[in-house]
Order: structure tokens, then C-alpha cells, then sequence
């Protein structure tokens, strides 16, 4: 679990959270916003539909009024109550409406005085306890409309009906008493009125008297038989509003309406889980809203994550390889500008190490072969059997002083040569080594030329890389003096120019054409009398060991001279014992 | 990479499960259940009411509700007949109102015996295996309409008991509950107890001899609907409404208009409507596994013309607005 720090890691969860986060926040402004909305509209859809079966049922009302109005004007205008036009007119009242049961006339007595349609009456009826029938006595001038209640007075089956009833006079004879006319109604048209209307699957409306009869109800058989119950206590200290109701477990909005001027009440029942459909339709919708945001995002951050971190973790990858020693494969160069910027530093970076490392194989190469030249330089025998062979001469010309001069010159010569197989010996050495060779050279070239070396006195306690000197003198006299044809001179002239120790070997013999000078450190020459040692060794030597701003410098023109100056560090001599 | 994509299938799985629960529980209200209703008789009012209570039930509670009933109340070998074809149909429930006690009881154990849930209604079975019993405290009615007889004939003279199927349990206990109350009065003599076998026409028959035979009767009690509208029309016939008394059962139009006429003095109103109903539900709440009481006592009221237009016994008499 350590890649908890990895930058996909990193990126994945932040984006997640960050997602998560603000999708949450969003949804649950906008589910509450959402819902109470849809809340109040569905409150106001509710108390609309209720308005509206309201107004239906004034209007119902309004219409039975009137209708009753026309039957007591009918009858109040009638001569006799027997007169078949007046019976005629209230049957054909009868025929139009599906809603009437029975218009009736009774005396304040409660005997009948005749009624539509002509049904006999039944015994026992009560009708003087009927509410309707009391108060129509009670208020003469009052329309009123009964309670539910069955129709019990005629022989026809038994109906529930609501009764009309007030006060109406009419003519008997010359008398014009006052009775009471009834209209009864059943619930026909209430019903219709009510069927439809729903809220939901199981919201309902039903309609109550004012004290608290049910007139309609579409579970009115289950309320007659003490099935079903409906909160009316609260409903009936309403006249109009609405309240919610959370007894029987389930949370209901209860509106409603009054019906003027029976007082009625309309009242909406709906169920709250039901009209707010919206509600679990947002829950579900924003569930699989996040579901499919956090699926997206959590997609899209392995992406960019990975977009952007694969990039990395090859680098990372490449630069762990580099570490381990690879440093031949490039990086591949992919993804995103910064990585790429990186990438490419880096492989110029690989690039340069490589050249660097090449280059110090080249130089240890370089520096080995010419170590190993120097070795064997160190004992050259075709200078010492050169040598020797002029010895001998001597000896047989019995020049006794020169021979021992040249025999101790060689042996001078080799011993600086070996040296104990040190590289860097002192100046004053060097200079030792070359005087030496300088004599037998000039034992052997019978005098060919003359030579001078100058010294500066500073110098003699610096170091110097052994065997420079050497080769470039036997260049002088090999390619310098030996073909000319007068005496040559050699100076050799050591000192301190510019903070370096420089050592200035000059010839005037026959110089060298610049295509010969150009080529001269290049040249794979090998001085075959000396130390074997070829001028380009040395140069390279000196480089190798001082670097690129020391070495040799060439000066020459034909007929005139060469002048080799060497340059070398000013490095003093270590103290004796170390 | 790895882990990202097992959050991924996490996530996956859970929005998967919850969808899969939602779906589950969507398909649980789907389910419809099936109820086998087989009363004694496939007409009457109190029948009729009786199967609207269980199908108003029925469309409430999500059921299939069949049904079934012989043409006659005393075809205790067809309505045997119908119990073992509800056996063969496997439906989810039985709801039984068996016309004999004891012919029955044979038949309802092998209800049980097949794992369906047996349901009494309206008149016990003689079986151990029977659920829970939906109905009228047949005894109580018996008494109560004794009560109101002794009371018309004020303690003294004869009776005459039309009970409508000798083996049917509530018959046996309404007569029970009638006979042992006016057995306290020495002077009330029950002089005949015949069954009509819910045929009123054979009421009417039976009716017409006991008039020509006991000429000072004081009063004769109807123990079910049937019977009650055949002694009603032969009272009205014979011109002795009000002086024979007459104490009905159930509340068919024809007998309020007996009890509206004065031919029949009071009735015993049973609950027909709610005995459907309820069976109906507590089938219900018997299949969905839960426990409900052994006895469900729907009531009994005594109508009489005082009492018949209060409102809450219009609701009871009248269930039905339209």
C-alpha cells in the first residue's frame, strides 16, 4: 500500500471526493428545492380538485334549490293539489332528473297530501321524527337538506336519499294551509360527481354533512359497517384548510372545502407517499445521477491519472535502469509537455554521460597504450645496439676518452629512462636524460651539430613527464639537421612562460612544409633511434595526463628551422621520500 | 490500476444489489392471492351480502375470490362435493360456512391435511383444523331473540320455533340460546320446532299448519332469513299480523317491510356484509403468516321499528347506498 502517495492515487481520490463532494451538495440543494416544490404543488393540485368538486356540488346544489323553488311555485299556483296539470308538470320534473326519488306533500300533521310518483304509503313510518320533516317546521322559511338517511315512506324499496324540505302553502278548497314539501334526492349525481376524482392510486374525496353524516364516500359500505373510519372530529373544525393526519401509520393531507350554503364539507383525502411520487422519483433519479457521476468520474480520473502519471512512472522507471547502470536506452519520449521537457533533458543528459564515459574508455586506452610505449622505450635496443656499434668504433680507433664518455652518457641515458619506473620526474632530470642522449647523438653524428641547453634557474624545482624532451630532439636531428649539408645547432631552452613550464626545443635545419606541420601531432611516427617514443605520443601523453591545455606547439618554415615548444604545468617537485 | 477498477466493480455491485432489492420488493404486491369462498346457498340477501363484504375485501387485499354454494341450503353432500373440488384447485385459503356440523368436519380436516388454511364463517365445523371463525354468536342471537319474545308475549303462551337445517351449527345454537331462555318462563310453551330447510315457500307451508293447528299462537320465531320472510308472508296472508308475533332474522327489503307493517315485531340483524369482509382479511393475514384470534365475533343487534331509523342502524341494515 505504498502507492498511497502515488500521484494516480492522489489525483483518483481528490477528483472522486471533490466530485462526490459537490455532485452531493448539488443534489441535495436541488432534491430539497425539487421536492418542496413539488410538495406545494401538489398541495395546491389537491386544494384545486377539491375546489372544484366543491364548486360541481354548490352548483348541484343551486340547481336542486331551484328545482324545488319550481315545484313549490307550481304547486302554490295550482288551484287544487289534485289538478292533473299540476301532477302532469311535476312527473315530467320527475322524468328529467335521475336524481329524484319522490316529491312529496304533507301536512304539518304529517299526513300525506299527495306525492310523485303515486306510491302508496307505508305504515309506521315516523316521518314527523324525520329530521328533514322537523325542521321544516321548526324553520318554515328555511330550504333545508337532510342527513343520508333511507327513504322509508312509500312502498318502493328502500333508498337512501337526502331530503329537501320546507314549508309550502297550498290550496285546499277556499283555505290555504301550510304543509311540507320534501323532495327527496338520491346520490346519483353526488356520485358522479365524486367518482372521479383520485389522487394517486388511494387518495380519495368523500363528502360530509355538516354534522358529520357521510354523503358520500367511495368506501361507504365499509364506514356503514364499522369497517373503515374517517378522522371527522378534525375535519369538522375545519370550514375550510388542510391538515395532516399521521394516525394509522400513514401520513395523509386532509383538504378541505365547505359547500355553501348547506354546509356541507368537501373533503380531499391524498396520501402523502402517493402525491409525492415526484419526490422518490428525484430519489431514485438522483441515486443513479451519482451513481453514474461517481462511475464517470472515477473513469475519467483513472484516465487523466493515468495520462498523466504513466508518463512519470516511465521516467521514473528509465531513470531507475539509468541508476542500475543502463544507460544505453534512450527514454522514450511520450505524454505530456513537462514530462517531455524531462525526458529529453534527460536523455541529452544519458547522451553526454555516454560520450563522457567513451571517452574516458578512449582516453584510459590512449593512455595505456602509451604507458606501455614509454615501458618500452625505457629499453630501446635498436638505439642501444646503434649506439653500441659507434662504441665500437671508437674503441677501434682507440679513442679511449670518447668511448668512456659515450659509455657513461648511455648508461646516464637508461637510467634516467627506467627511472624506478616513475612517469614524472624532476625538470633537472629530464633535462639530464636529453643532454646525455645529445652527447652520444653527437659522438655518433661525428659533430654534426652543435647544441646549447639554457636553463632557468626557477625551474629546477618543478617536475616534468619523463621522455619528452627525447623524442623531439631526435625529430631535430633526423628530420632537421642530419640532410643538411652545413652544421646545425640545437637550443633547448627551458623556463616559466605564463604560469606554465615550458621547455623550447628549436633546430635550425630544414623545417617542415605546413602540410607536414598539420599532420605532425596526427602522424603515427615511431622514432626508431632513441627512445622509440614517436612525437604524437608525447603530445598525446601530456594531454592525457595535464589535459587539453597543455602539449605541444610546432613552429616551422622550410630552410629555416623548427621549433617545438612543450607546455606543461607548473607542478613542483615532491619533497625526497614520499 | 488494479485497485481503482475493484472500487469500480464495488460500486457496480452495490447499485446492482440495491436496484435488485427495489425489484424484489416490487414483485412481493404483485402477488395475487386465491380464496375459495364456499358459503351454504347461492342466493338470498343474506348470502348476497355476505360475498359483497368478501369481494369488497377481495379488491382491497389483492385476492382472486371464487365463489361457491350448492342451489340449497340443506345439500350438505353437494356442498362436500364443492369442498373437495376448492381441494383439488389448491387455492390459497378456504372460507367455509358449513351446512352441517358434522358432515362437513371429515371433509375440512382433509383441508387441513392438505396445508390449506380453513377459514369458519357464519356456522362452525366440527373440526379442530379450522383457523379462526368469522361470524354471529349464533347462542347470544338465539337469546337475544327470546329476550324480545318473552317480552311481546309478557311471559305466557305459545311459541312456535322455525329453525331452517337441523345439522347446521348455528342453527343448533340460535335454537339453543332460544329454548334455554323461555325455558325460565313456565308459562311459555314451545309447542313445535320445525326446519324449513331455507326454502320459503316450505316455510309458508309450515307456517299456514301451525296458524290452523295452534289458533292461540302467541308468537313464532324465524332463526334465519329465509324462514323469516315465509312465516312473514303467511302472517300478512292470513290477516294475524300483530296478534302472532313474530321475531325475524337478517334484514332482507321484504322483512323490513314485514317489521315497517307491523307482521314482524323485531329482528335479529347479523352482520353479513362485515362476516365476508373480515373472513376475507383474516384469510389474508393467515396466509401472510400471522396470528389471528380464534373467534371474530361480528355482532348482533335487535331491530325493531323504534330503533330502525337511528342512523347508525340504518348503516347497518342498509350497507348499500346505491
Amino acid at each position: 500500500m505504498k502507492n498511497f502517495k502515488s500521484i494516480q492515487f492522489i489525483i483518483t481520490t481528490s477528483f472522486i471526493l471533490i466530485t462526490v463532494a459537490s455532485v452531493f451538495i448539488v443534489s441535495f440543494m436541488l432534491y430539497n428545492k425539487f421536492s418542496s416544490t413539488a410538495e406545494k404543488n401538489a398541495d395546491l393540485n389537491i386544494q384545486q380538485v377539491v375546489e372544484q368538486v366543491n364548486y360541481n356540488l354548490e352548483i348541484y346544489v343551486k340547481n336542486m334549490t331551484s328545482i324545488f323553488e319550481v315545484a313549490q311555485d307550481l304547486i302554490h299556483k295550482s288551484p287544487t293539489v289534485s289538478n292533473p296539470i299540476l301532477v302532469e308538470q311535476l312527473k315530467s320534473i320527475m322524468k328529467t332528473r335521475e336524481d329524484l326519488i319522490s316529491i312529496a306533500l304533507f301536512t304539518k300533521q304529517g299526513d300525506l297530501v299527495f306525492n310523485i310518483p303515486e306510491l302508496p304509503m307505508r305504515k309506521n313510518t315516523r316521518l314527523e321524527r324525520q329530521s328533514w320533516f322537523e325542521s321544516a317546521v321548526e324553520r318554515p322559511d328555511t330550504l333545508s337538506f337532510s342527513p343520508p338517511h333511507i327513504q322509508n315512506l312509500f312502498k318502493n324499496s328502500y333508498k337512501w336519499a337526502v331530503s329537501i324540505s320546507r314549508q309550502a302553502a297550498y290550496r285546499e278548497g277556499a283555505s290555504f294551509p301550510e304543509g311540507v314539501l320534501v323532495v327527496d334526492m338520491n346520490f346519483k349525481t353526488i356520485d358522479e360527481l365524486s367518482k372521479q376524482v383520485v389522487f394517486g392510486k388511494k387518495g380519495y374525496i368523500y363528502i360530509i354533512d355538516s354534522f358529520g353524516n357521510i354523503v358520500y364516500h367511495p368506501q361507504q359500505q365499509l364506514i356503514h359497517a364499522g369497517l373503515k373510519y374517517e378522522d371527522l372530529e378534525r375535519v369538522l373544525t375545519y370550514s375550510f384548510g388542510s391538515f395532516q393526519d399521521d394516525s394509522n401509520g400513514e401520513s395523509k393531507l386532509i383538504t378541505i372545502k365547505t359547500v355553501d350554503p348547506i354546509g356541507w364539507k368537501v373533503v380531499g383525502v391524498a396520501y402523502k407517499d402517493e402525491i409525492l411520487t415526484t419526490k422518490t422519483e428525484l430519489n431514485t433519479f438522483i441515486f443513479w445521477f451519482l451513481v453514474i457521476i461517481i462511475l464517470f468520474v472515477l473513469l475519467l480520473s483513472i484516465v487523466v491519472s493515468a495520462r498523466i502519471s504513466l508518463p512519470i512512472q516511465n521516467l521514473a522507471k528509465s531513470v531507475k535502469s539509468v541508476g542500475e547502470g543502463d544507460f544505453k536506452v534512450p527514454i522514450t519520449r511520450n505524454g505530456i509537455y513537462e514530462v517531455d521537457q524531462l525526458s529529453s533533458r534527460f536523455n541529452m543528459m544519458l547522451r553526454q554521460i555516454r560520450q563522457l564515459m567513451d571517452q574516458i574508455i578512449v582516453e584510459q586506452e590512449a593512455k595505456r597504450k602509451s604507458e606501455l610505449d614509454v615501458l618500452q622505450a625505457q629499453i630501446n635496443p635498436h638505439f642501444l645496439y646503434n649506439t653500441l656499434n659507434s662504441v665500437i668504433r671508437l674503441a677501434e680507433r682507440g679513442e679511449t676518452e670518447e668511448v668512456v664518455t659515450a659509455i657513461t652518457s648511455l648508461s646516464r641515458f637508461f637510467r634516467i629512462s627506467l627511472s624506478k619506473g616513475k612517469n614524472i620526474i624532476s625538470v633537472e632530470e629530464e633535462i639530464e636524460h636529453v643532454r646525455h642522449y645529445l652527447i652520444i647523438q653527437k659522438i655518433r653524428y661525428k659533430r654534426k651539430f652543435q647544441y646549447v641547453i639554457d636553463i632557468e634557474d626557477e625551474v629546477l624545482e618543478y617536475v616534468t613527464m619523463k621522455l619528452i624532451l627525447q623524442p623531439l630532439v631526435e625529430n631535430a636531428i633526423v628530420h632537421g639537421i642530419e640532410m643538411m649539408p652545413e652544421e646545425g645547432m640545437i637550443r633547448i631552452y627551458v623556463g616559466i612562460v605564463d604560469d606554465k613550464l615550458m621547455f623550447q626545443i628549436s633546430d635550425n635545419g630544414l623545417g617542415m612544409s605546413p602540410q607536414v606541420l598539420q599532420r605532425i601531432l596526427t602522424r603515427d611516427s615511431k622514432s626508431e633511434d632513441g627512445s622509440g617514443v614517436g612525437v604524437k605520443n608525447v603530445h598525446q601523453r601530456i594531454q592525457l595526463y595535464f589535459g587539453h591545455a597543455y602539449g605541444l606547439q610546432f613552429e616551422s618554415e622550410l630552410e629555416e628551422g623548427t621549433t617545438v615548444r612543450i607546455w606543461l604545468p607548473l607542478v613542483r617537485q615532491a619533497k625526497e621520500g614520499e | 490500476m488494479r485497485r481503482m477498477n475493484l472500487v469500480l466493480l464495488l460500486i457496480l455491485t452495490l447499485g446492482f444489489s440495491m436496484s435488485s432489492c427495489s425489484v424484489q420488493t416490487g414483485m412481493m404486491s404483485i402477488h395475487t392471492r386465491e380464496i375459495d369462498l364456499i358459503v351454504k346457498m347461492n342466493q338470498g340477501d343474506y348470502w348476497n351480502t355476505l360475498k359483497m363484504g368478501a369481494e369488497v375485501a377481495a379488491k382491497e387485499f389483492n385476492v382472486k375470490l371464487n365463489f361457491l354454494a350448492s342451489d340449497h341450503e340443506d345439500d350438505i353432500t353437494g356442498q362436500i362435493e364443492l369442498v373437495n373440488q376448492s381441494i383439488h384447485n389448491r387455492p390459497d385459503a378456504i372460507i367455509l360456512a358449513a351446512s352441517d356440523y358434522m358432515g362437513l368436519a371429515q371433509v375440512t380436516d382433509r383441508v387441513a391435511y392438505d396445508n390449506i388454511p380453513v377459514i369458519s364463517i357464519d356456522s362452525e365445523v366440527g373440526s379442530a383444523r379450522v383457523k379462526t371463525y368469522v361470524g354471529t354468536n349464533n347462542y347470544e342471537a338465539g337469546q337475544l331473540a327470546a329476550e324480545r319474545m318473552v317480552q311481546l308475549i309478557e311471559g305466557k303462551g305459545q311459541i312456535a320455533v322455525m329453525n331452517f337445517v337441523q345439522a347446521a351449527r348455528n342453527a343448533n345454537q340460535r335454537e339453543e340460546g332460544f329454548l334455554d331462555y323461555v325455558a325460565r318462563y313456565p308459562d311459555i310453551k314451545v309447542v313445535d320446532i320445525q326446519y324449513s330447510q331455507s326454502n320459503q315457500r316450505y316455510a309458508e307451508e309450515l307456517t299456514r299448519s301451525w296458524l290452523v293447528q295452534y289458533p292461540n299462537l302467541a308468537g313464532i320465531v324465524a332463526l334465519n332469513a329465509e324462514s323469516s320472510i315465509g312465516v312473514g308472508r303467511e302472517v300478512q296472508r292470513s290477516g294475524k299480523g300483530g296478534k302472532v308475533n313474530v321475531i325475524a332474522f337478517d334484514s332482507p327489503p321484504e322483512t323490513m317491510e314485514f317489521l315497517q307493517e307491523g307482521i314482524v315485531q323485531a329482528l335479529v340483524l347479523q352482520n353479513p356484509f362485515n362476516n365476508g369482509y373480515l373472513a376475507v382479511q383474516y384469510a389474508v393475514e393467515i396466509i401472510e403468516g400471522h396470528k389471528v384470534p380464534d373467534r371474530i365475533d361480528t355482532g348482533i343487534k335487535l331491530i325493531d321499528l323504534d330503533n330502525m331509523l337511528w342512523p347508525e342502524n340504518q348503516k347497518l341494515l342498509f350497507p348499500f347506498v346505491k
